[in-house]
């Protein structure tokens, strides 16, 4: 299948920096080259806190140019809570570089099955001019949140109304919202988002009947990727 | 740096947020309580979408269409006369700030975005340079709170000076465009200064102040543990300095706090004896706001009842 590259988040570029600098995603006064790999954004970070996660580490991968952070479980660990972008003392933004990195890997069709549970939401906002948690998430939320959630939910209508509120929070949108969803080309790399997710599905089925799955983090050469098995996916 | 003087409180446009209209309602109805007993003048537009936050942090919107989502709304704004941007949701200022910056600084992007409009008929979305000003047009509701404290203070209804009241402040507002805040960004006390205002003694800093809640966008779906650490990090924080209320300025956070408090006391065998708020819906209740009517409290998981039988409000 031909890839789906969106140019203004991963502009093709030699380098993985130079990609990252010129990507929308990053601020234009990106201080990657100024990193100094003093670690402040480690220490700020969350996941770091918490997991083998770097966002030290990926930054140094992106300098250089070691495209196997692209198959690292890692990228996908961030909360993109913005403490490194906070914290880092040479203006780097170690948080929208691993957004441009998520991009490049879905890109090659990496961690495209991470995006399945969220695809509504493009869907949703086009019809709607609003965004929801999408529908595999509410499953998730009652399963968790239990009765009072779900009553909370059953009345979420009577209850706006009481608030003086419209009952639903659609927007009136003139169908604007889903002729710009159309056009930026989001619908198309929608559909090829779900064909690459499909083919994936299939293929791991197939891997899974005849060899036994490896944990795959531990090949791509991080000092800790080795012992980061990686999140269990949340069931959907 | 914001400077306080600077906060607007005419033609705001209070941008509806999706995760409190579906989740938190009353912290939309209580802001416009608050704005309404302020003379703040603004409006609330149905033509205004959503930011595209949610799907933009879950990686499936790129920011061309975060940019033309954004250009629109910026049109919907300047359009009823309304062009300060006031959100309810951290998200939604941050990515409305960014947008506006792109399309200000990036000449292909905004020659894109205004030639989808054109292909589209839809002129009247076009984007010219510096139309909005990512600084002065953009505001968090609580910054307009914020503003305002003297008033605030003088309509004041009830004797909240035994509430111990814990702050946390979205990270979206504070991280993102860091030299964009009102004070300090390393020690934000926003909310701390209007909990203050309305006669709470807010603790001003406690252990992990600035960590993340936890929610992280696609985190509490795909990595559920992690995310869920995160937020009794916080919690047991809160729990240690004898935290009776927690306040908080985003719905993302508000879900994670409010929502998912009783699940981790189900699954760590925990026990929390804090209740949940946006600063909103405090500054509402403390100025004689009906907390049903008004402040939406039944859509809440963590039951407020005991609070405000215990401040005699019910
Ligand atoms: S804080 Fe900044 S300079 Fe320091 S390691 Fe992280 S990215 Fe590099
Ligand atoms: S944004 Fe990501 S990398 Fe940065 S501190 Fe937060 S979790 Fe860590």
């Amino acid at each position: 299948m031909i890839p789906y590259v969106n140019e203004y988040d991963t502009p093709e570029c030699k380098t993985l920096a130079e990609t990252a600098k010129k990507s929308i995603r990053t601020p234009a006064s990106l201080g990657l080259d100024r990193c100094i790999q003093c670690g402040a954004c480690t220490a700020s970070c969350p996941a770091a806190r918490f997991t083998d996660y770097s966002p030290r580490q990926i930054v140094k991968k992106v300098l250089e140019n070691d495209r196997s952070v692209l198959e690292s479980e890692m990228i996908w660990s961030c909360f993109y809570c913005y403490s490194c972008n906070l914290r880092c003392p040479r203006n780097n933004s170690p948080v929208t570089i691993v957004q441009v990195l998520r991009q490049m890997a879905i890109n090659e069709g990496i961690g495209v099955e991470k995006l399945a549970y969220f695809l509504e939401i493009g869907e949703y906002l086009a019809e709607n001019g609003a965004s929801k948690v999408p529908g595999a998430g509410v499953k998730n939320m009652e399963r968790d949140l239990g009765e009072r959630w779900i009553r909370f939910k059953k009345n979420l209508e009577s209850t706006r109304v009481e608030l003086g509120l419209s009952s639903r929070d659609i927007r009136n949108t003139h169908g604007e919202v889903q002729a710009i969803l159309e056009a930026t080309g989001y619908f198309e790399r929608e559909k090829w988002l779900k064909a690459k997710i499909q083919e994936k599905l299939l293929h791991q089925l197939l891997e899974n009947q005849c060899i036994k799955r490896e944990n795959r983090s531990g090949d791509f050469g991080f000092e800790s990727d080795r012992r980061y098995p990686g999140q269990p996916a949340f069931i959907i | 740096m914001k400077a306080i003087g600077d906060i607007p409180d005419s033609q705001l446009l209070l941008f509806k947020s999706c995760m409190v209209g579906q989740e938190y309602p009353g912290v939309e109805t209580s802001t416009c309580y608050v704005f309404d007993r302020l003379g703040i003048d603004y409006c609330i537009n149905d033509e205004q979408s959503c930011c595209t936050g949610i799907g933009h942090y879950t990686d499936i919107f790129e920011g061309l269409t975060t940019a033309a989502i954004g250009a629109r709304n910026f049109a919907v704004a300047k359009r009823c006369g309304y062009p300060n941007i006031t959100c309810l949701c951290s998200t939604c200022y941050a990515v409305n700030k960014e947008a506006c910056e792109v399309l200000n600084t990036n000449t292909e992007v905004r020659e894109k975005v205004n030639s989808i409009f054109r292909e589209q008929g839809l002129e009247n979305l076009v984007y010219e340079k510096d139309d909005m000003n990512p600084r002065t047009n953009f505001y968090h509701a609580i910054e307009i709170l914020l503003s305002k404290v003297d008033k605030i203070k003088e309509q004041k209804k009830f004797d909240f000076s035994r509430v111990k009241t814990a702050s946390h402040h979205a990270c979206h507002y504070y991280k993102v465009k860091y030299l964009d805040v009102l004070g300090n960004p390393e020690n934000p006390q926003l909310i701390d200064n209007i909990a203050a205002a309305c006669g709470a003694e807010p603790v001003r800093w406690y252990e992990d102040r600035t960590l993340t809640c936890g929610m992280g966008f696609s985190q509490l779906h795909l990595n559920k543990s992690t995310s869920l650490q995160v937020t009794k990090t916080k919690l047991d924080s809160l729990q240690k300095a004898g935290i009776e209320l927690m306040l908080h300025m985003c719905p993302n956070c508000q879900i994670q706090y409010d929502r998912y408090q009783p699940v981790i006391e189900k699954e760590f065998g925990v026990k929390y004896d804090m209740v949940h708020m946006n600063i909103a819906q405090f500054v509402a209740l403390s100025m004689g706001a009906h907390p049903y009517k008004v402040c939406g409290f039944q859509t809440h998981s963590v039951p407020l009842e005991g609070f405000l039988e215990k401040y005699g409000i019910i």
